[in-house]
């Protein structure tokens, strides 16, 4: 059976992955945008967002639009992968009860 | 890491209303406005032409060039909130199909009549549309390569009813294209 990923587990980090997965692959999604959607404080989705970062599962794009300070967020390849592994892992939790 | 099967239960569950909910939001991003606006002058331009004559319409270039930038500035600031890295490469490779699209006809010394050369520069922007696919959102592909067989057949098998043909089929896809953008892309 897959393990389960204690990092992405986390409740507000599994949602910030399940929705940056719902795009595509090359997309990248604004800080405000994305902390609107979830219902998240500037602050608590900045810390969890540092912490997908660390692991490698997200990228993170500090930029310039018409002379604005922007951050776009987009999964990573190995963000992708191990979110997957991790639904699957639930999936077979599931399927063995 | 144990969990018990409710608890996974209740994380798939959630896992896929963020995952609907997100895609709903991304929908009203892909810019089916563009589509909207650039669709309804596709429509009108060739209305234009049915009901005030051929001779008339050389002067459909003063509802495309606005249309265009009218389109382009909405598509542009609708993508604000969720966007591709931007790649320049794909700007230069547009701009060379147009340029060379507009000295083709120079240097074969062709002076083609008027729904030709409508079908011809309306290929052109379904060309664009098919290198922006290759590079960025898979729906730009297929409306190049539908509506680019749709003005072939409409030039050479209806051309009694050319300009209707492109109001309804070439216009008519960008709009329909922009429904299919709103509510259903993924």
């Amino acid at each position: 059976m897959p393990d389960l990923d204690e990092l992405i587990h986390q409740p507000v980090r599994l949602r910030i992955m399940s929705a940056l997965t719902a795009l595509d692959s090359r997309k990248q999604v604004d800080f405000s945008f994305l902390k609107e959607k979830l219902e998240l404080t500037d602050g608590n989705l900045g810390a969890h967002l540092r912490s997908l970062e660390e692991a490698g599962y997200l990228t993170i794009e500090k930029t310039f639009v018409e002379r604005r300070p922007k951050t776009f967020v987009a999964a990573s390849g190995a963000g992708r992968k191990a979110f997957a592994a991790h639904v699957a892992a639930l999936q077979a939790i599931l399927k063995s009860s | 890491m144990n969990i018990n099967p409710s608890d996974a239960a209740r994380a798939l569950a959630e896992i896929e209303r963020t995952r609907a909910a997100m895609r709903q939001a991304v929908r009203s991003h892909c810019g089916h406005y563009h589509l909207w606006i650039w669709g309804a002058a596709w429509i009108a331009m060739p209305l234009y032409a049915q009901l005030a004559g051929d001779d008339h319409a050389r002067q459909l270039g003063l509802v495309c060039l606005p249309a265009a930038g009218l389109s382009a500035f909405v598509g542009r600031a609708q993508s604000r909130q969720i966007r591709l890295p931007f790649d320049t490469r794909l700007l230069g490779a547009i701009a060379a199909l147009v340029c060379f699209a507009g000295i083709f006809p120079f240097v074969l010394d062709a002076r083609p009549a008027l729904r030709p050369l409508y079908a011809y520069t309306c290929l052109i922007v379904m060309q664009a549309y098919i290198v922006a696919g290759l590079w960025t959102d898979s729906y730009l592909l297929w409306i190049g390569i539908i509506v680019s067989a749709l003005i072939l057949v409409g030039l050479f098998l209806f051309p009694a009813v050319f300009w209707i043909w492109m109001a309804v089929f070439g216009g008519g896809s960008l709009v329909a294209t922009g429904f299919y953008v709103r509510y259903f892309w993924r």
